[in-house]
């Protein structure tokens, strides 16, 4: 048997010699294509429909427009519009989910009867196709014969029933509502994950020493489960700032554009308008203020790891 | 292995290889391959067994032809073709709206259909005005072929009506009377289902026109924002905004949530076609729908909106001929009254079939056919697939919230109209 130093020579001694990396690439080769085909591809690809504008039928016909709809964006009040409800929508979604998974996820690492059952049902709502989520509340939040409306009528909190999807102050927070319910089971099961990883004698000492369980929660727990609270929030702020399906179905980004967010006027100018040049460059621009919020979330992130150390 | 034996089991290998790779290795002569030709359609109901059937009848009776055929989602419909034809993976031949026949024929996406329907006998039997929903010039070359039509009209709840003495409106002063009487938002009840979400902008075009508001004049220059165009929009607008006769989720409100409201006893009075005749008859009951004609705001000048779904042939198919051959045998009389009398029911567009007593004696059918007389389509601009895909949503919601004004609605819709 080789021992690891041996090995480790001889390795050196194969990169000196040149030629080395012929296996290694070989072996990478085949996620090297993917990657070339599934993410480069379309990026480069994007980033040259935003420069021209492109009849999907007539490639022949496309010109190169330089910046002209990066200029045409500058100006345009729609843009604005769901750059604001986007930023709205990812900050409903991601802080009331992790609220809620949250409370979830210390509510599910108690003890008592039929926890594992109900660990199990607590997925459905994540486990549920995003269609459905989205017909489900449509018809829930429906004006004239919505479940949400009658509950609330028969408790009187409300007198008549809203058109909650049909009202541009409550569109947004109905879609974000929906959202919310399929997403808590996500940050509950990442969360408790991370719970459960934390040692039992460190609750125990901290009890030993006289913490209330407040102090416990504050100084034990929440810093213990920072690393995954921080990986679970940037995640989802990516996938909710990229996710379209429920309010495409729920209200289509309306009344008006009341609940239009970037992708989904992105999807609108490149499908409905056939304005694929256009449609890339609201794409791009969305990838761009991610990328800026991602950023200053890292950084953030790497501030806290120095602290904490 | 002795060399005999492994020689055999080569020729052996060789000749299985050959049955299964070699195109008609053993296929008799005779037995040609059919052309295979590849349909697409929406159907409003895609577990409705018509179209199958159809396609089955057409394959037995057609050896040459086989047909094979994709459902599609009429709100995805636009976006797949426009993509498949694209990639160079779209359909020969494929279900049709004259709202997309402008844009289409622009990036010469449709094969001209004239000189095949100069050869196929079937041609006289058309309904004559029809064939102009398939062109976009009166002159010019037919791109769709006529199969299955729409005309607007109004439903309206006739034990309701005759409960408050009411008769069934036939002008706006009418419409109007019985809106208002007919709602009580204590009792969550609305006069008038308006249809502000999607797909809304036929029940809207059928409207406007009855109100005077035309889209295009007769050179086809966009007019519908001018001062008759505002008026006969504002009308409409303030249906919701200030005569409150609509329920308060009108703005959002699509087909599922107009008819729901309709049979749940909500609204008094919807506005559909015939597609919608036997689910009104279901429930609220045949005893309990009343159907008219799109009221009027001049008696003397009634109008309402018709849109065809016809068939086109897409200019990239390399089967043209046969492709023809299976569209243009769905618009002969008996596929046509097969699909008319269907659960997918909408108007024959074949004269003959237009005639049977199936249709004259069926109220809804028959107002659908005598509204014909008056109806207005979109015109064959190159913008209409837009708007009525999410522009024309966009704007009327803002107006009905109040964000912009019927004047800012028909600026935005005009220039979409022209883009």
């Amino acid at each position: 048997m080789r021992s690891p130093g041996r090995f480790s020579a001889e390795a050196k001694g194969r990169h000196g010699r040149g030629g080395t990396w012929v296996l290694p690439l070989f072996l990478l080769s085949p996620a090297l294509a993917l990657l070339l085909g599934v993410v480069a591809y379309p990026i480069c690809r994007a980033v040259w429909l935003s420069f021209h504008r492109f009849e999907i039928l007539r490639p022949d016909l496309s010109q190169f427009v330089g910046l002209d709809h990066y200029r045409d964006l500058l100006t345009d009040p729609v843009l604005r519009i769901a750059l604001a409800n986007s930023g709205l929508w990812v900050a409903g979604v991601v802080c009331f989910q992790f609220l809620g998974g949250l409370i979830g996820a210390l509510i599910l690492n108690q003890r008592f009867p039929g926890r594992a059952a109900i660990r199990g049902l607590a997925l459905i709502p994540w486990a549920t196709p995003s269609v459905l989520v989205a017909l489900m509340w449509t018809w829930m939040l429906d004006g004239n014969y919505g479940l949400v409306n009658d509950l609330l009528v028969k408790a009187k909190i409300l007198s008549r029933f809203q058109p909650w999807l049909a009202q541009p102050w409550s569109a947004l927070p109905g879609v974000i509502l929906a959202d919310v319910w399929q997403g808590v089971p996500f940050f509950a099961v990442m969360l408790l994950a991370a719970l459960q990883a934390i040692p039992e004698d460190l609750f125990e000492a901290a009890r030993i020493d006289g913490a209330s369980p407040g102090r416990v929660l504050r100084h034990v727990t929440l810093p213990l489960l920072l690393p995954t609270i921080l990986l679970t929030v940037m995640l989802r702020v990516i996938w909710t700032a990229n996710y379209m399906d429920l309010i495409m179905i729920m209200t289509g980004g309306g009344p008006g554009y009341s609940s239009l967010t970037v992708p989904l006027y992105a999807y609108y100018t490149a499908y409905k308008r056939l304005d694929f040049g256009s449609g890339a460059t609201i794409a791009i621009v969305q990838v761009l203020v991610l990328a800026a919020v991602m950023v200053f979330y890292l950084r953030q992130l790497r501030k806290n790891e120095v602290m904490v150390q | 292995m002795p060399a005999p034996r492994r020689f055999r089991i080569c020729c052996l290998v060789v000749a299985a290889l050959a049955v299964l790779f070699v195109p008609g290795g053993f296929t008799p002569l005779h037995a040609q391959t059919p052309t295979v030709v590849h349909y697409w359609l929406w159907l409003d109901d895609p577990t409705a067994p018509m179209f199958d059937s159809l396609v089955k009848e057409f394959n037995a009776s057609h050896p040459g032809i086989k047909v094979e055929y994709q459902l599609v989602p009429l709100s995805e419909y636009h976006d797949k073709v426009v993509t498949a034809l694209a990639a160079g993976s779209g359909p020969d031949a494929g279900r049709f709206k004259d709202w997309w026949l402008g844009e289409f024929v622009k990036l010469n996406a449709l094969e001209p259909l004239t000189p095949l329907i100069g050869k196929w006998p079937g041609r006289a039997e058309i309904i004559e005005n029809l064939w102009e929903t398939g062109k976009i010039m009166s002159s010019g070359p037919v791109f769709m072929l006529p199969h299955q039509f729409i005309t607007f009209y109004l439903y309206y709840r006739k034990d309701w009506f005759a409960a408050a003495g009411l008769k069934p409106p036939t002008t706006f002063d009418d419409f109007l009377v019985a809106a208002k009487k007919l709602t009580d938002p204590t009792k969550n009840q609305y006069g008038f289902g308006l249809r502000g979400g999607a797909g809304g902008q036929d029940q809207w075009l059928a409207f406007f026109s009855a109100a005077g508001g035309r889209l295009v004049d007769g050179q086809g220059k966009v007019i519908l924002n001018n001062e008759q165009g505002v008026k006969a929009n504002q009308w409409y607008i303030d249906l919701f905004r200030t005569l409150k006769v609509a329920p308060p989720s009108a703005p959002t409100d699509a087909y599922a949530q107009c008819l729901g409201a309709f049979q749940a006893g909500t609204t008094a009075m919807f506005a559909h076609h015939v597609g919608s005749s036997v689910m009104v008859t279901q429930k609220p009951g045949a005893d309990s729908v009343g159907v008219v004609p799109i009221p009027a705001a001049d008696p003397k000048k009634p109008a309402t909106m018709v849109t065809m779904a016809g068939n086109v042939v897409f200019a990239g198919s390399k089967q043209k001929e046969a492709a023809f051959t299976f569209i243009s045998w769905l618009s002969e009389a008996n596929a046509t009254d097969k699909w008319s009398s269907s659960r997918e029911g909408q108007l024959p567009s074949v004269k003959s079939v237009s005639k049977l007593p199936r249709y004259t004696n069926n109220p809804f059918f028959k107002v659908s056919l005598d509204s014909a007389n008056f109806a207005i389509a979109w015109p064959p601009l190159p913008g209409v697939g837009y708007v009525s895909a999410q522009g024309w949503q966009a704007n009327m919601q803002r107006a009905l919230v109040g964000q912009i004004s019927s004047k800012d609605m028909l600026d935005e819709i005009a220039r979409a109209l022209q883009r």
